[in-house]
């Protein structure tokens, strides 16, 4: 019944990520070429070539293996295309890793990539199945934004005390962002700023979302006893977990909109392959999906980092900041990094992969050991939820 | 044949919303006392009130009658509308849906009430163009009717047809247009006298006690209130709502039956493409008759809307929406198999938790049993209370609107709806408020109308479905 840990364990050994943006002058397959080559560049005896596999994650921008082939002119190898929503990413990375692990492979590429910015729209544009026309044609802050007036109803926390709770997440994100040359936003803003930003749902304004943008990322996974033949420091594979929620948050009463249940799921997974048993105080940093402002706060509950309730103050009291206890979304999150949806997980990675090496400069969580990675997909109610625990010793 | 011709039960509907100031310019000075004219939601029309006043008094009708839809304003062309409120409604497949057109079809809907026992639905959505002189004195509106003997018995019935260019429109179009109104007038009132006449001498009364008039013809319904000795009560209700075409029999007929006695006699008279007269006996139990609220009470629970407003739910006035995509036409198959859902609110009950799982699926969403399709039991939602358990609004919406309220809502007895909330501002909706379903139409894209049920706030003290005593 539990997942465990696999039989190899597994190292990442490289990586790549362009900078997350506009990219007018770039294609999805441009983009996917410049994160490979950064990732594989980064190895300096290892070629395209001496990757066995490869996966791709997209959510809208390619179908089929050949997203990934065709552009790289990749001969003889296999591709797979993946998508969970806005967890392709992970998604990605999470079967690449099963493939070493597994044995079947010795070295694979897990990459992802999205192309937002070529439709005219600047929210996420996606093309669902014919259907009976009975669901809500919600945008995605819509849907998330149900978490705000559920949460302060629970715990008795009124507009005002959310509102600078949410409006923190996001100051605090932009001000990461800004420190950090591949985000999107490289800005940090106002608390005014931020408040008085258009409303798009709810409680929600535009500086209340995350950045709609084009972008890619790729790594080179390893088993974890091969990691030394090509990098000094590889990042390790602590724990892992992928839930697809049943939808029964959206389908039967009971579900209260204050939590992701599929995230604790996950979470207590990988906590528990990554032999951690107090996240609040065992994790370096994390990488958590802040896809609206209102999730980041309910996130470090469900990771086990803030009391349940209790999320909105530590926010406020600063835990989570990059000089906090845990710093959270040190590269700027999906808020000002940005949020190319099928590149988004292996973004995280990026940081985390990063900041465990040691190389997140400015920005570098001193001593930084267990890192976290949390990416989620669909909306409260009915979403798939994957967490990563990775770390610097295996 | 139903043994004693007449009227079972009756309903009236009205949409949410007044109009009673149409000035472009608001500068200029209000005009006071003028006609005001009912509007339906952006959400709503022929179909959707059809369906809504139906619910009032026919969830029960036994198979072999007949379901009518008379209308000006079908939501197709070719298509029967009547067979999307026959869907909603659940009716046996034995019950024909039938539409019927053209202004005079409500009267004719009537006729196959009270001599053929028939159900009909009455139900119009009128425009006029911005600025015409009649703009407020047309209206939207619906009505329902079920043919027997409880509401009024049938005493006596003439018909009158006559071919005369009264209102009309061309296929395509939007507005009707009107021939001088003083020619048409003399015609109808014409025929409208004879008819009533004729009508009053089989029933051997020389008097009644209630006189309704409805004409497309304003001069020609004020001349006939007058020769026929009418008190003016129809007028009143018809000055609030305006013409409500071919549903405006229907109402000034469910408005006088509201506040009439038993045992008292109504003349209904209808003048519009020749003329309609029905003598009716008001039953004894007109009273428990009527399905839902009373005009009177609807009348006044009415919130007035800004010209603005109307012209853009209309289509009037072509305003910048968001930059974001038309929302999905729906698709033929999934519509049909998922009917019992989209039409009539049907979630699935589950045989081993007995917790209901919405949409309906194959596999209980609580306890993760899987059922047969003929073990799990369907439920339906449509006439429940549910309660919000959270709310946003989109600012992004697609709809004619800034923004809506969209929530999620536990339904009281189980089951979990997200939905539109509809026929009220979208910030007044709040954690916890009590709301019931309204059978809508959600959008229209690739010419398909997506209809489906929105939820609207709970009234005080009833639930739709039901009869209910309020007004009185």
């Amino acid at each position: 019944m539990a997942s465990r840990r696999t039989t190899h364990d597994v190292a990442i050994v490289a990586m790549g990520c362009t900078p997350f943006r506009d990219h007018w002058n770039s294609s999805a397959d441009d983009l996917l070429v410049d994160a490979v080559q950064e990732c594989v560049g980064s190895l300096p005896d290892v070629t395209l070539d001496d990757v066995d596999a490869f996966w791709v994650g997209t959510q809208g921008s390619g179908l089929s293996g050949q997203t990934l082939a065709r552009p790289l002119r990749l001969t003889g190898k296999p591709v797979t295309r993946v998508e969970n929503y806005c967890a392709t990413g992970s998604e990605a990375l999470r079967n690449a890793a099963f493939a070493v692990a597994s044995g079947a492979y010795d070295m694979v590429m897990a990459t992802g990539v999205e192309k937002l910015k070529d439709s005219s729209y600047s929210g996420l544009s996606a093309v669902f199945p014919p259907a009976d026309g009975t669901d809500v044609d919600w945008t995605a802050p819509a849907g998330f934004s149900l978490l705000a007036p559920a949460y302060q109803a629970a715990y008795g926390i009124d507009e005002r005390e959310m509102r600078a709770a949410m409006t923190r997440v996001a100051v605090k994100n932009h001000a990461n962002g800004a420190r950090n040359e591949r985000a999107q936003f490289r800005r940090a803003v106002s608390a005014e700023t931020v408040e008085r930003s258009p409303r798009i749902a709810g409680q929600l304004g535009v500086m209340d979302c995350s950045g709609v943008s084009d972008g890619a990322a790729a790594a080179i996974l390893v088993r974890a006893e091969d990691a030394h033949r090509y990098t000094d420091n590889p990042v390790y594979l602590r724990g892992m977990s992928f839930v697809a929620g049943s939808g029964s948050g959206l389908a039967a009463d009971g579900y209260d909109f204050t939590t992701f249940p599929e995230v604790v799921t996950a979470a207590r997974e990988a906590y528990a392959q990554a032999g951690v048993t107090d996240p609040a105080t065992q994790i370096s940093l994390a990488e958590v999906h802040d896809c609206f402002t209102p999730t980041e706060v309910v996130l470090m509950e469900d990771l086990g980092f803030s009391a349940r309730g209790k999320a909105w103050r530590d926010i406020l009291d600063g835990r989570y900041d990059p000089d906090g206890a845990l710093p959270v979304n040190t590269d700027g999150g999906l808020k000002s990094f940005g949020h190319p949806i099928g590149a988004t997980g292996l973004r995280m990675m990026f940081e985390c992969f990063t900041q465990l090496r040691g190389e997140a400069g400015e920005r570098q969580v001193p001593d930084a050991r267990l890192a976290v990675a949390q990416n989620l997909g669909g909306q409260p109610g009915s979403c798939v939820a994957f967490v990563a625990v990775l770390g610097n010793e295996r | 044949m139903p043994d004693q011709p007449g009227i079972d039960a009756y309903a009236a509907y009205l949409p949410a919303y007044v109009l009673d100031d149409n000035r472009l310019d608001p500068t200029t000075p209000p005009r006071t006392g003028g006609p005001a004219r009912s509007v339906a939601g952006y959400d709503e029309d022929a179909v959707t009130m059809a369906v809504e006043v139906l619910r009032h008094v026919a969830a029960d009708t036994p198979a072999g009658r007949h379901l009518l839809l008379a209308t000006t304003s079908a939501p197709y062309e070719a298509k029967t509308s009547a067979g999307v409120a026959h869907e909603a409604l659940g009716l046996d497949p034995g019950v024909t849906a039938l539409d019927l057109r053209g202004h005079r079809a409500g009267a004719s809907a009537l006729d196959l009430v009270v001599r053929a026992g028939a159900t009909a639905a009455l139900a119009d959505v009128r425009t006029t163009r911005p600025g015409a002189p009649d703009e407020l004195a047309q209206g939207d509106a619906a009505a329902a009717f079920v043919g027997g003997a409880r509401a009024a018995v049938l005493l006596a019935r003439a018909g009158h047809t006559t071919e005369v260019l009264d209102r009309w429109r061309l296929p395509g179009e939007r507005h009707d247009r009107v021939w001088d109104e003083r020619f048409t007038a003399e015609i109808l009132v014409a025929a409208g006298l004879d008819t009533a006449r004729r009508a009053l001498a089989e029933a051997s009364l020389d008097a009644v006690d209630q006189v309704v008039v409805s004409s497309s013809n304003p001069r020609a319904a004020t001349a006939l209130r007058k020769a026929l000795g009418g008190t003016g009560q129809d007028a009143t209700i018809e000055r609030a709502t305006g013409f409500t075409g071919a549903a405006h029999p229907g109402l000034l007929l469910a408005a006088a039956l509201d506040e009439a006695q038993p045992g008292q006699t109504i003349l209904l008279l209808s003048a519009t493409e020749g003329a309609d007269a029905f003598v009716l006996r008001v039953g004894d139990g007109v009273r428990v008759a009527r399905g839902g609220p009373s005009v009177r009470a609807q009348l006044a629970a009415r919130q007035r809307l800004g010209y603005g407003r109307y012209l853009r739910w209309r289509g009037l006035l072509d305003v910048q929406g968001p930059a974001r995509p038309a929302a999905p036409a729906p698709a033929a198959p999934p519509m049909h198999r998922r009917a019992g859902w989209k039409y009539r609110l049907e979630g699935s009950r589950c045989d081993a938790c007995g917790r209901v799982t919405t949409p309906p699926g194959r596999v209980c969403a609580s306890c993760g049993i899987a059922g047969s399709d003929a073990a799990t039991g369907k439920v339906s939602l449509r006439d429940r209370t549910a309660r919000v358990v959270s709310v946003t609004r989109d600012h992004l919406t697609t709809m004619p609107e800034p923004d809506v309220a969209i929530v999620v809502a536990d339904v009281d007895g189980g089951g979990r709806l997200s939905a539109y909330a509809t026929d009220v501002a979208p910030g007044d909706v709040v954690v916890g408020m009590p709301m019931t379903p309204t059978f809508r139409r959600l959008w229209t894209t690739d010419s398909i109308h997506n209809y489906f049920w929105k939820l609207r706030p709970a009234p005080a003290d009833a639930a739709p479905g039901k009869d209910t005593a309020d007004g009185q």
